[in-house]
């Protein structure tokens, strides 16, 4: 544990978080200087989005105490973060997007004579919060309108607006472009030279280098260290945030015999979203998509499963010429997704284990129509079995499980329909280690039974470890492909980040 | 064990509905049957049981479909409408063609009915999906559509059903004066609206498209197709219902079942149906129905103020949800705390 000297500002003492199935926060504890730019980093599930909404009182600790200015506080709710001078910029923004920037930025505090609002002082006052972070745009505008860059610059004016002296970004520039996010860099710098603390966080190290004083390191929900970035170097602080080597950590993917094409992708362009993509898999290969957030390789996947109604180009599956307009035409040609955000797109939280399982392949095993006894208890078993799902109760209602267990009943879903072609989306986002390790080997041996799977993973060690091959989307282009062989975080970032 | 019997929604509505029967029973009082001279009680006798039953199969029928509607996320207000209009056309096509066998009449009515409340859930359902406007707009325009083409068709006119009709749905079995088809009916269309949402693969289809709309998109589910099938079964059974409820009373006007739609969800949703869609069961809307209508039957049996009849089936409403809400948080406070 690396000592901080004199006393911090904000102080984590034994900070310990429990969700059902997972522990987010283990024992954590570190302290934050006042008017320092602060990085939390560590992989997907390491703890940093749980640490700031613990921070930002959208969730209560299990244990251990918070100090701020050395006095413990206790941080039940939003409203008492901000009565204590934190503000929070989330990761997806939080506005009523149908009014304006003024009314948005007032809302709370309505500024009303006789019960009627004054629009003239609430313009005013909006208008006075705004010049506090340099924005200029029209008050008056609804706020759904403005691009998100612009929306987040709102969001900085509301928390300084209520008196916040500390601002939590969690994953700000994920939804930004370059521009975009250099401009936000700009800005918090500008905080900083107001003496307003921020507190980022982030997986991109880029962003870190080039912003942050000070990071701080959470792996797997435990405090690892807490450092100046001046004294680290980008690949000491990845070996942080990994702990050991990646090799160690999840067994390698062997590369197997691939067979035949089994998917090919012409010339997949869809406008505003990504252009010209080409690539083929073939069978028992794993190709990996990588690129930064927004390169456009979720809507790739997408638009191969038919959910994109505006693709142009050409899809093979086994040679033959095929098209896809809608996901059931996917299916039909053994192609299957696994999404990414399991809960918004892969499971149905109101149905139980086996119907989710059950789901895309229903109608197929039914006897006109009618569902068949115990076929889909009997086939959702299997699954649950072979992916150790936890508990291995098929008639479990989804909604009560673990992230972990509810992405391998996703798996487990598009296992059953016995796609020779996998799209894998995230598959590991929000999982615990255990969990992720399982899945890593479930893909791999689904690589060795034959299967070409197309993977998205924002995590370049798994990138790195699962694939045979990778390619690299920039800004909805190809930007390259690699071997595994010729493939290292290194030459993967530089060629995502474009340099 | 008496935790898992209170947690079943099915246990809990039927408990209710028999404690309220048994305290009616004990309050209703009795009088002297002037035939038999024997002391009748004056809730717990076949012929009050039997019309309460009857009042409640109209309500059942339909809420069986408008329960689908809502466990696919949607709503359906023009029922009442649907209703109204399909019983006006079919008795004024049976009037001006006038087959002479009973069973021709039969067939008749129930092909013309059953196909004009197909119709019309066919309308409502292809305006939701082809229009993308959100169903409560859609079948609120129809509710209005609807009931005005039974009147300007109707003339405002009360119009006669064949008797043959009405035989059909007052047949007896034997007993005396108890006519009980439309409870016949109305268990039958519970059950297969049961079978028909938990053993079919439609039926799965409507609780995931509820459940998780983007999710089942991404499980290749035919979106489309689903959402206007609930509203056709919607209207369906608004038809049916509308069939049972001309023929036993003998005529068919466009004033019937005004109001009824709100009965129909508040049914549903007192038989634990979330609007949000997702949740819901057939033989929990029966229940609720029931529950309602008896309800309402409390108030005449009991002599109470019949004027106050809607602000007690107003607030029975709101408790059933509410209660009904507490203990599902109640159960997913259990789960959490087990896992």
């Amino acid at each position: 544990m690396d000592r901080n000297p004199a006393q911090p500002y904000i102080e984590f003492d034994r900070i310990t978080k429990r969700f059902p199935g997972v522990t987010a926060l283990d024992d954590v504890t570190f302290g934050i200087e006042a008017g320092t730019c602060h990085a939390v980093v560590g992989e997907n599930g390491a703890g940093k989005s749980t640490l700031g909404r613990i921070l930002t009182g959208i969730y209560d600790h299990d244990g251990g105490q918070i100090r701020i200015d050395g006095r413990p506080v206790q941080l039940i709710e939003p409203r008492d973060a901000l009565d204590m001078g934190i503000g929070m910029v989330h990761q997806e923004l939080v506005f009523c997007e149908n009014l304006s920037v003024a009314e948005n930025l007032c809302l709370g505090t309505l500024p009303a004579r006789g019960g009627f609002v004054s629009d003239r002082s609430m313009e005013e006052r909006a208008r006075r919060m705004l010049e506090a972070v340099d924005a200029d745009m029209d008050v008056g505008t609804s706020i759904g309108d403005l691009p998100v860059a612009q929306q987040q610059l709102v969001q900085i004016a509301a928390a300084l607006g209520s008196g916040a002296r500390v601002i939590v970004f969690d994953e700000p520039t994920s939804s930004l472009s370059h521009v975009e996010a250099k401009r936000l860099r700009e800005n918090i710098r500008h905080l900083k030279s107001k003496g307003v603390t921020s507190i980022y966080i982030s997986h991109d190290l880029d962003e870190i280098f080039r912003l942050c004083d000070v990071v701080t390191v959470l792996r797997d929900g435990r405090h690892v260290t807490t450092r100046p970035v001046a004294e680290l170097d980008r690949a000491t602080l990845i070996n942080l945030m990994i702990g050991r080597t990646y090799e160690a950590y999840f067994p390698s993917h062997v590369d197997t015999e691939s067979g035949g094409e089994m998917l090919a992708v012409d010339s997949l362009t869809s406008p505003g979203k990504f252009e010209n993509v080409s690539f083929s898999v073939r069978s028992g290969e794993v190709l990996a998509l990588a690129g930064l957030v927004g390169a456009g390789r979720t809507e790739v996947l997408q638009a191969v499963f038919g959910l994109d109604p505006n693709v142009t180009g050409h899809l093979r599956v086994a040679g033959r010429p095929v098209s896809i307009r809608h996901p059931i035409d996917a299916m039909r040609n053994g192609i299957g997704l696994v999404p990414e955000d399991r809960k918004r797109f892969g499971l149905v939280l109101t149905l139980r284990v086996d119907q989710n399982i059950g789901l895309p392949t229903l109608a197929h095993r039914s006897n006109f129509g009618w569902i068949r006894g115990k076929g889909e208890e009997d086939l959702a078993d299997e699954y649950v079995k072979r992916l150790s799902v936890r508990p291995d109760d098929v008639r479990y209602n989804t909604a009560g499980l673990s992230g972990g267990n509810q992405q391998k009943v996703v798996l487990a879903k598009w296992l059953a329909a016995r796609c020779p072609v996998l799209l894998i989306d995230e598959p590991t986002r929000g999982v615990d280690v255990g969990a992720k390790s399982e899945i890593h080997a479930l893909i791999d041996q689904l690589a060795h039974e034959g299967t070409a799977i197309v993977l998205v993973s924002s995590e370049l060690p798994e990138v790195l470890n699962l694939s045979t091959r990778i390619m690299v989307l920039r800004a909805g282009r190809v930007a390259g492909e690699l071997s595994r062989e010729d493939a290292d975080q290194g030459t993967v970032m530089r060629m995502m980040a474009g340099v | 064990m008496l935790r898992i019997l209170l947690g079943s929604q099915q246990t809990g509505l039927l408990l209710v509905i028999l404690l309220l029967g048994a305290v009616l029973s004990v309050f209703a009082g009795y009088h002297v049957d002037r035939s038999t001279g024997e002391l009748v009680n004056n809730f717990l006798n076949s012929r009050t049981l039997m019309q309460t039953a009857t009042d409640a199969s109209f309500f059942v029928i339909m809420a069986v479909g408008a329960t689908m509607v809502i466990i696919s996320g949607g709503i359906d207000l023009s029922v009442g409408s649907i209703y109204a209009l399909s019983g006006v056309l079919t008795a004024m096509v049976l009037r001006s063609m006038a087959p002479d066998s009973p069973l021709s009449v039969v067939m008749l009515a129930v092909l013309v009915c059953l196909c004009l409340g197909l119709l019309c859930g066919l309308l409502n359902g292809v305006m939701v999906v082809g229009l993308r406007v959100h169903p409560f707009i859609v079948t609120l325009g129809t509710m209005w559509v609807f009931r005005g083409i039974a009147f300007v068709i109707s003339e405002a006119e009360s119009i006669l059903v064949p008797q043959a009709l009405t035989d059909v749905i007052k047949l007896s079995f034997g007993s005396d004066a108890l006519y009980p088809m439309p409870m016949i009916i109305m268990l039958v269309i519970t059950a297969a609206g049961a079978v028909y949402l938990s053993r079919t693969v439609m039926g799965r289809h409507i609780f995931a498209v509820g459940g998780n709309l983007e999710a089942s998109r991404y499980a290749g589910l035919r979106i489309d197709r689903i959402l206007v099938g609930v509203y056709v079964v919607s209207g369906l059974t608004a038809s049916i219902a509308a069939l049972v409820g001309s023929s036993y009373y003998g005529s068919a006007s466009c004033a019937d079942a005004t109001g009824y739609e709100l009965y129909v969800i508040a049914s549903a949703v007192v038989g634990g149906a979330s609007l949000r869609g997702g949740r819901g069961s057939a033989v929990n809307a029966m229940l609720g129905a029931m529950l309602i209508v008896l309800i309402r039957q409390s108030i005449r049996t009991l002599h109470l103020d019949q004027n106050y009849e809607w602000v007690v089936i107003g607030c029975a409403i709101i408790v059933a949800v509410v209660l009904d809400q507490v203990n599902r948080r109640l159960t997913a406070r259990r789960l959490v705390e087990a896992g």
